[in-house]
């Protein structure tokens, strides 16, 4: 039995106190981006590929325990500093292609980002029949 | 409503109608033929299999044919598990974003001292 991949939308959304605008090109300007966004406190950032337009895209390595882990994906759109999208490929976990929407809106000070990654369940994600009848009570609660 | 939103899109759906909950609550007591869960419903067995085939596209139900019998029972899976590889994914994007936030402010704290000393130089 092989189940339809099961779609999975991860949302966050977090406040900055620095501008919309930097906050924006934290995103694509490629010495920024390599400090940041896919770098774990133990990788070593090897590449940082970016073309920065609707249709471009990108190339991000780190290497992680001496393996390259590669994140690819093209730029959907961009309406600088409110909105970027673009597609989201780990080669090395997972064959699936997934979308993150980084949605920002500006504060009297700062700004606050909404990042919505719509993506599939992998596989290996683990069952387990305990705790459902709180998570079913908890949602009757806030639906 | 951050716990609502952690779920996947289709278990979401079908979680979001009192009848779907109200039926899974029956199943959770054990297995069921579709006739015993259309039961206790004022609507037709025809608008209650709608919402079990929903419930069963999300994999919330299980059937199991015995000759011309189905019966249903429910599965807990995707309510647990999902759920739980969401809120990992979420907690990995906030450390990102926690990231960003410190590298912004350590910029900021650099070019404050740079002109700090510029001041001191001028």
């Amino acid at each position: 039995m092989n189940p339809q991949p099961q779609k999975a939308i991860v949302q966050v959304t977090r406040k900055f106190s620095a501008s919309a605008e930097r906050v924006f090109d934290a995103w694509l300007d490629p010495s920024t981006v390599g400090r940041w966004l896919f770098a774990t406190p133990t990788g070593k950032m090897v590449k940082v590929k970016i073309d920065a337009r609707v249709g471009g895209s990108y190339l991000i390595v780190e290497q992680r325990d001496g393996i390259d882990v590669e994140h690819i994906g093209e730029y959907q759109e961009m309406d600088r500093p409110h909105r970027l999208v673009f597609t989201l490929n780990v080669p090395r976990y997972s064959e699936e292609n997934t979308k993150v929407t980084v949605e920002i809106r500006a504060l009297d000070s700062g700004c606050e980002l909404t990042l919505t990654h719509e993506g599939v369940l992998p596989d290996y994600v683990a069952s387990t029949t305990s705790g459902w009848n709180s998570i079913l009570n908890q949602l009757a609660a806030t639906l | 409503m951050r716990r609502a939103t952690s779920l996947s899109q289709s278990t979401w759906i079908a979680l979001a109608d009192p009848t779907r909950r109200s039926i899974l609550e029956r199943l959770s007591r054990g297995e069921a033929r579709v006739t015993e869960i259309a039961r206790p419903y004022s609507m037709s067995l025809n608008a209650v299999s709608k919402h079990i085939r929903v419930l069963e596209r999300a994999r919330l139900i299980r059937r199991r044919r015995a000759g011309r019998e189905h019966f249903l029972s429910f599965n807990p899976d995707p309510l647990t598990s999902a759920a739980a590889w969401i809120e990992a994914q979420r907690s990995l994007w906030m450390s990102r974003l926690d990231a960003l936030d410190a590298l912004l402010q350590s910029e900021d704290a650099a070019a404050a001292k740079t002109s700090k000393r510029k001041d001191k130089s001028r």
